[in-house]
């Protein structure tokens, strides 16, 4: 157990005293306030929303960013937080890119940077990264090493950048120790004061909380339930692009 | 190692026992109770106390082979004991397939289905099984026994070289360690990309200066020859810089639970590589060294008593319990997983493996005592006494 263990137990103490949340008609995947404490600025891109001028946000990642199991790149992630951010911030036009390639360690994806991210010219690179290295079982240092080069490189060329950390599943947790990787993540974020997005631990919120199961669906449900998952996880990352531009 | 002629030193056993409940504890994800570990205040883990263990009594026992029975002999016996290591790996090795083919056949989440290739391995079983019978294949927790069968099959050549003359080993040893810190050299293995985790190149340094303090003792030389004035400073600064390790690791760690803490000089010192076995890992560790070879003498009556004894028991039959540490984490694992990692569970999954671990071992060790019976029956007639187990 680390922070995020504690964050969620303090959740869960949170909901047994002040009962469930209150159901929200807008989203079927609020979580609690304590998973969404942005301490980090995105000054970039706070100054391209200022001035209303039109904004590039590239999301590079890996299967969860192509988003394949929800059928359909409009259904994947990047595209739900282009929609999400678009009625935060009415007045910029925003546009996000799509860049997931599956199966890549973090390493690959720092190696596609100069194809993929730079080319588009973005304000705000959005990293999706992590699974990959943990399955493989690449070494927690490489991986570090990987991440701090991947932050370098986008910090250089004034880009703002955030992490978003992996995906839970009760059934895969159980032959992989993604322990080791979370925690190098979100410390190489806070040394390189950069926000990481707590996707696993949202995720894990809501397998507890019943909100999804991912490990038990029917196969002809399948393509739908990750469809709503990706749903939630732009609607949330663009509440906490929202906190980190206020 | 069986070594029944002299009075054995109990403090290897007992930190080696420590080591490997350390290490269990350490292998379940998640788990409250490392915090409690020498990972929570340590810039090390368990990994450099076995290790170290590992050389001197490496030392200790093949050592004194060497001045009783010959170059060939002892030759012999440690290969010996890296074949059982090596079969114990290949045992450890079958298990984790079978876990591993279990869960990904059984697996349905359609968010993991194309990044779930822990299995991909599984496709191409002529390379995988291949690459894993030559140690090139090294799943996660399948990394320590590689590098300490490596160590045992270039053992005999550390050993001549100690007898010549001790810096014709140590040079060479340092240099390889200093080299692989400025340069980064590593050891590929399977899949592509892949590298040993404990990078042979940089820890034989730790297993080989463990080794040359063991033979220190066993050859007697009474002192290892340092000059009156770094002798004097050696306590005091082992003290300084354990205490002020130790005070940074832990304010990490606090500030890892609860964020306001500050963590000390986190963003000049971390991350601290592993692999290579950073010096900011091996010196503390060695001031550590120094502190209880210097606060605990061997003959301290705690380990000789009751709440030693389990831990001692499992450093005795260390290469059995590290290998069951490693199959009770990854089951303990599978049940926090599945059956929920409130506190009192984790609590009782902890102390059922500690129970098993030192049951296990205090098994093993009544089983061998009797095997030997006729033997230590002629010992105590003619000696009188024997003293506990000698294994």
């Amino acid at each position: 157990m680390n922070r995020r263990g504690l964050l969620r137990a303090a959740a869960t103490v949170g909901l047994a005293f002040f009962g469930a949340p209150p159901a929200r008609a807008e989203h079927e995947c609020e979580v609690p306030p304590e998973m969404m404490q942005v301490a980090v600025k995105l000054p970039h891109l706070a100054a391209r929303l200022r001035a209303h001028e039109p904004v590039n946000i590239v999301a590079i990642g890996g299967a969860s960013t192509t988003g394949t199991a929800a059928g359909s790149p409009d259904l994947a992630y990047p595209h739900r937080l282009q929609l999400a951010l678009a009625k935060l911030f009415p007045d910029a036009p925003i546009t996000v890119v799509n860049k997931g390639v599956p199966r890549q360690s973090t390493r690959q994806m720092v190696g596609r940077f100069a194809t993929d991210v730079t080319p588009e010219d973005p304000i705000l690179v959005v990293w999706e990264t992590g699974i990959s290295d943990a399955v493989r079982g690449i070494e927690v240092d490489e991986f570090t090493s990987a991440l701090q080069a991947g932050i370098d490189d986008i910090k250089n060329r004034s880009i703002d950048i955030l992490l978003v950390d992996m995906q839970f599943s009760r059934s895969t947790a159980t032959v992989i120790d993604f322990e080791r990787y979370l925690t190098a993540l979100h410390r190489v974020a806070e040394v390189n004061e950069v926000y990481a997005f707590p996707r696993y631990e949202m995720m894990r919120y809501w397998s507890e909380q019943n909100v999804f199961n991912f490990d038990e669906v029917a196969a002809d449900e399948r393509a739908r339930l990750a469809a709503r998952v990706y749903d939630c996880i732009g609607h949330q990352l663009a509440h906490a692009i929202g906190l980190a531009v206020q | 190692m069986p070594e029944p002629s002299t009075p054995r030193d109990l403090r290897l056993d007992f930190f080696r026992g420590v080591a490997l409940i350390f290490i269990f504890v350490d292998h379940i994800p998640e788990n409250f109770l490392s915090y409690f570990t020498l990972e929570a205040f340590g810039f090390f883990d368990a990994a450099e106390v076995f290790i170290f263990i590992s050389g001197f009594t490496a030392a200790l026992v093949y050592g004194r082979r060497l001045v009783e029975k010959g170059a060939v002999y002892a030759t012999a016996q440690v290969l010996r004991r890296a074949w059982q290591l090596y079969v114990a790996h290949v045992f450890l090795f079958v298990i984790f397939i079978a876990e591993v083919s279990y869960t990904v056949t059984t697996f349905k989440n359609p968010m993991y289905n194309e990044e779930m290739r822990v299995a991909d391995f599984l496709g191409e079983p002529h390379v995988a099984v291949v690459q894993a019978l030559l140690l090139q294949f090294q799943p996660t927790f399948l990394d320590i026994l590689p590098l300490y069968i490596l160590m045992l099959v270039i053992f005999p050549v550390v050993l001549l070289s100690m007898r010549r003359h001790p810096l014709l080993l140590l040079l060479p040893s340092a240099v390889l360690y200093v080299a692989v810190q400025l340069l980064g050299m590593a050891v590929p293995a399977y899949p592509e990309g892949h590298v040993w985790y404990f990078n042979p190149l940089a820890w034989q340094f730790l297993f080989i200066s463990a080794a040359l303090l063991g033979y220190a003792q066993t050859v007697g030389w009474r002192h290892i020859p340092l000059p009156r004035a770094i002798r004097r400073v050696l306590y005091p600064a082992a003290a300084v810089i354990f205490a002020a390790a130790c005070l940074i690791k832990l304010s990490w760690t606090i500030h890892g639970v609860w964020e306001p803490f500050p963590g000390l000089f986190l963003k000049q010192l971390w991350p601290i590589n592993k692999s290579n076995l950073s010096p900011l890992r091996l010196v503390p560790f060695y001031a550590l060294v120094v502190l209880v070879a210097t606060l605990l003498s061997r003959e301290a009556r705690f380990l000789r008593g009751a709440t030693a004894r389990p831990l001692v028991l499992c450093g005795q039959q260390s290469l059995e319990i590290f290998c069951l540490s490693i199959v009770l984490s990854l089951l303990a694992h599978f049940i926090l997983t599945e059956y929920g990692a409130s506190v009192p569970m984790q609590l009782a999954v902890n102390v059922a493996g500690i129970a098993i671990m030192c049951l296990t071992a205090w098994m093993i060790a009544w089983y061998k005592a009797v095997d030997r019976m006729p033997a230590l029956h002629a010992a105590a007639a003619a000696r009188q006494s024997s003293d506990g187990i000698a294994e």
